[in-house]
C-alpha cells in the first residue's frame, strides 16, 4: 500500500514536472534538435542577452508587473480596509463578489471587454492609438487587485477589533492608529497579496494580448516567435520565466507558513 | 469620599442598537478618585456605557461632562481616559517595553523621559526585567499587568477597565484584585470598573452601579446594595436571596407564607404588598416544634464553610446556609431574627427572582461564563 501511495505521487509529480524538465534541458541544449542533446552551452542564453526585441519585451513586462502590483497592493489593501469595516452583512456580501468575478471569469472575455472599452475612450478622446503602456498597466492592477483583496482580508479579520481602539485610547489619530498598529499587524498578508500580483502579471499573456498594443510584454514577444520557428532561446527564456515564478512562489508559501506558525 | 467633586457625569444618556435600546436615560455622576463599578449581567448595558466614556460609542441622546465641562462628539483620542480592555489589546508587534511606552511617545516626549516612565510603571506593576520580552511569550497575568503599565503611563484622570479579569483563573484574579486596588490608592485615579461578577464588584469599589436592561437599578456602597438591595433584581444578583411576596400590616410588622414577623423597616401603606428579601445566612434552623416557619429539606450540599440546604415551605423553596448537619427529609424549623428582613417595594422584577425550586449548584457556575457583549 505503502509503495503505491509512493508511485501515485511519483506519477503526479512526473507528469506535472516532465514538460518543464525537457525544456528547461533543451535550453542547455548546444544543437537546435529537440531530440537529441548534444552537449551542455550557454549559447541559447547568450543570444537572449543580445536580442533586442527580447530585451525591451522583459522591461515592458517587468515595468508592468512593478507597477501592477504596488498600485493593486494599495488600492487592494484600502478596499480590504473598507469591506472589513462594513457593518451591514448584506451590502458585504454583495461587494465581496462583486470582486470576486474578475477572478472567476475567463480571460479572454476579460481581455476582449477591456480592449472594447480602451478603445471606445480613446476614440471618444480622439487618440490615434488607443492601446498601450496605460492600457495593459490598468488591465493588469484590474485583475491583480481581488488577488490582494483576498489575501489581506483574512489578515484584518484575524486582528484584534480593540488594537485600533487601543491606539485611539492612546492619543493616536484614526490615521495614526491605522498606521502605528493595523498596518504592522496586516503586513504579512499585504506582502503575500503583492508577490501574487507581481507573479500574475508576469506570466499574464490572454489579458495582456488584447490590452497591451504595441507595448508587448515577454509572453506576447515569446507567442509570435513561435509563430515562426520554435528555436530553443525560446525554452532559454521560458526557463528563466519558470525560475522567477518558482522563487516568488516558494517566498510567497514561506511568508504564509511563517504567519500560521506565529498564530499557533 | 473626602471630595465630592464630580469628575464624570452622564445626563440622560440614550443608546440604540438595530432598534434595540441598549441604555434608557441613564444618569450617573462619578466622583473623583472613587473606585466605582458597574455591575450587571451581560447585555445589560454596562460596557456600553464604559465606551461612551471612553469615546468609542456616540450617545444618541443626553450629555456627558467631564470635570463639568461638556464632551459629546470629543473623539477619544482627545479623552483624558484610558482604557484597559477585556483581553488587554497589547500591541504584538511591539514588545514590553514599546507597548508601554506607546502613548508617551504619540505624545512625541523626550526618549530620557519616556524611558524613566516606562522603568516607573514597569515597576509599579512588577514587572521590572520584562523591557525586551515580546507579548506572546508572556502569561495571562503578565499581560494584564503590561495592559495596566500601558494605559497609567499617560496619567489618564480616569481609568476605564472593561471586565479586566475575566480571562484569569480564580487565584490569579484575586490577586490582581488586590494589586488594582493598591494601584489606584497609590496614584489617586478614578477607576470606572465594569464586572458581572458580584464578589469581585464588592471586594474592590467604594460605589457600585447595580445595572440591567440598561437602566441602572441601584447606586450605592457595597454594603448597601448587599443589606438595603432596591428591588427583586438586585438582591437576587447580589449574593443569594429567598425572595417571597408579603404585606406590610403596619410599620415594623410584616406577613408572609402565612405569618407575622416583626421587622426593621417602615413607611409603607398600610397593607401594601411587598418583596420580602432574607438572606440565607440569616435564617437560623431550630427543632420543628419551635420554628416561625416550618418546612422540609428538600436537598444538602457541603461547601466547606457552611451546609447549603434547600427547605420547602408550603411549596417555597428557601435557601438556607448553615453550619448544623441536616439531612434530606428532616422536619425543620425556621427562626428569623427582625433585622434579618429586608423589605422592598413591588417591582417589573417581583416574582422573577428568589425561588430556589430549580436551583442547583452547576446552573449558577454556568451563569458565571463570560459572555461577549
Amino acid at each position: 500500500m505503502k509503495a503505491l501511495q509512493r508511485l501515485y505521487v511519483a506519477l503526479i509529480l512526473i507528469f506535472l514536472y516532465a514538460p518543464v524538465a525537457v525544456m528547461v534541458m533543451f535550453s542547455f541544449n548546444s544543437a537546435e534538435s529537440v531530440w537529441i542533446f548534444e552537449g551542455f552551452s550557454l549559447d541559447w542564453y547568450k543570444s537572449l542577452i543580445f536580442d533586442e526585441a527580447m530585451l525591451t519585451a522583459l522591461e515592458h513586462t517587468l515595468i508592468i508587473a512593478v507597477l501592477s502590483a504596488l498600485i493593486s497592493t494599495v488600492l487592494g489593501t484600502a478596499a480590504a480596509v473598507g469591506i472589513n469595516a462594513l457593518q451591514n452583512k448584506l451590502a458585504k456580501k454583495a461587494i465581496m463578489t462583486v470582486t470576486n468575478i474578475p477572478m472567476m471569469n475567463a480571460d479572454i472575455v476579460t481581455g476582449i471587454s477591456l480592449m472594447l472599452l480602451f478603445v471606445f475612450i480613446g476614440k471618444f478622446l480622439g487618440l490615434n492609438e488607443s492601446l498601450g503602456f496605460i492600457t495593459v498597466l490598468i488591465a493588469h492592477i484590474t485583475f491583480n487587485l481581488p488577488y490582494v483583496i483576498l489575501s489581506v482580508l483574512p489578515k484584518l479579520k484575524q486582528t484584534d477589533s480593540h488594537l485600533p481602539e487601543a491606539a485611539l485610547d492612546l492619543g493616536c489619530t484614526p490615521f495614526k492608529a491605522f498606521f502605528k498598529v493595523v498596518l504592522p499587524s496586516i503586513s504579512t498578508g499585504i506582502a503575500t497579496g503583492m508577490i501574487m500580483a507581481f507573479t500574475l502579471s508576469l506570466d499574464d499573456f490572454v489579458i495582456s494580448y488584447f490590452t497591451c498594443g504595441h507595448y508587448q510584454t515577454l509572453p506576447i514577444v515569446i507567442y509570435n516567435m513561435t509563430k515562426k520557428t520554435v528555436t530553443p532561446d525560446t525554452y532559454a527564456l521560458s526557463t528563466i520565466i519558470f525560475v522567477s515564478v518558482f522563487v516568488l512562489l516558494v517566498l510567497y508559501n514561506a511568508l504564509q507558513s511563517k504567519t500560521d506558525k506565529r498564530r499557533a | 469620599m473626602e471630595t465630592t467633586k464630580n469628575i464624570v457625569e452622564l445626563e440622560n444618556i440614550s443608546v440604540s442598537f438595530d432598534g434595540e435600546k441598549i441604555l434608557d436615560a441613564l444618569n450617573l455622576e462619578i466622583k473623583d478618585k472613587e473606585f466605582i463599578t458597574l455591575l450587571g449581567p451581560s447585555g445589560c448595558g454596562k460596557t456600553t456605557t464604559l465606551r461612551i466614556i471612553a469615546g468609542f460609542l456616540e450617545q444618541d441622546e443626553g450629555d456627558i461632562l467631564f470635570e463639568g465641562e461638556k464632551i459629546n462628539g470629543v473623539p477619544a483620542y482627545k479623552r483624558q481616559v484610558n482604557t484597559i480592555f477585556q483581553r488587554y489589546a497589547l500591541f504584538p508587534h511591539l514588545n514590553v517595553y514599546e507597548n508601554v511606552a506607546f502613548g508617551l511617545r504619540v505624545k512625541k516626549l523626550p526618549e530620557k523621559e519616556v524611558r524613566a516612565k516606562v522603568e516607573e510603571m514597569l515597576a509599579l506593576v512588577n514587572l521590572t526585567g520584562f523591557e525586551k520580552r515580546k507579548i506572546d511569550t508572556l502569561s495571562g497575568g503578565q499581560q494584564q499587568r503590561v495592559a495596566i503599565a500601558r494605559a497609567i503611563a499617560n496619567h489618564p484622570k480616569v481609568l476605564l477597565l472593561d471586565e479586566p479579569l475575566a480571562a484569569l483563573d480564580l487565584k490569579l484574579r484575586k490577586d490582581m484584585q488586590k494589586e488594582l486596588k493598591r494601584i489606584q490608592t497609590q496614584l489617586g485615579i478614578t477607576f470606572i470598573f465594569v464586572t458581572h461578577d458580584q464578589e469581585e464588584a464588592l471586594t474592590m469599589s467604594d460605589r457600585v452601579v447595580v445595572m440591567d436592561s440598561g437602566k441602572i437599578q441601584q447606586i450605592g456602597t457595597p454594603q448597601d446594595i448587599y443589606n438595603e438591595p432596591k428591588n427583586a433584581f438586585v438582591a437576587d444578583f447580589i449574593g443569594e436571596s429567598n425572595i417571597v411576596d408579603g404585606i406590610m400590616k403596619k410599620d415594623f410588622l410584616v406577613e408572609f407564607s402565612g405569618q407575622s414577623f416583626q421587622c426593621l423597616d417602615k413607611g409603607f401603606n398600610q397593607n401594601e404588598a411587598v418583596d420580602v428579601v432574607v438572606r440565607p445566612e440569616d435564617v437560623d434552623i431550630v427543632p420543628f416544634d419551635k420554628g416561625m416557619l416550618t418546612g422540609v429539606v428538600t436537598s444538602v450540599s457541603f461547601l466547606g464553610v457552611h451546609y447549603e440546604i434547600i427547605v420547602d415551605i408550603g411549596g417555597f423553596k428557601w435557601m438556607i446556609q448553615t453550619t448544623d448537619e441536616n439531612f434530606v427529609g428532616d422536619k425543620v424549623g425556621l427562626y428569623i431574627e427582625p433585622d434579618a428582613i429586608h423589605i422592598m417595594k413591588k417591582s417589573e422584577y417581583s416574582g422573577l427572582y428568589g425561588d430556589y425550586s430549580s436551583y442547583s449548584e452547576e446552573m449558577d457556575h454556568l451563569s458565571d461564563i463570560v459572555e461577549e457583549e
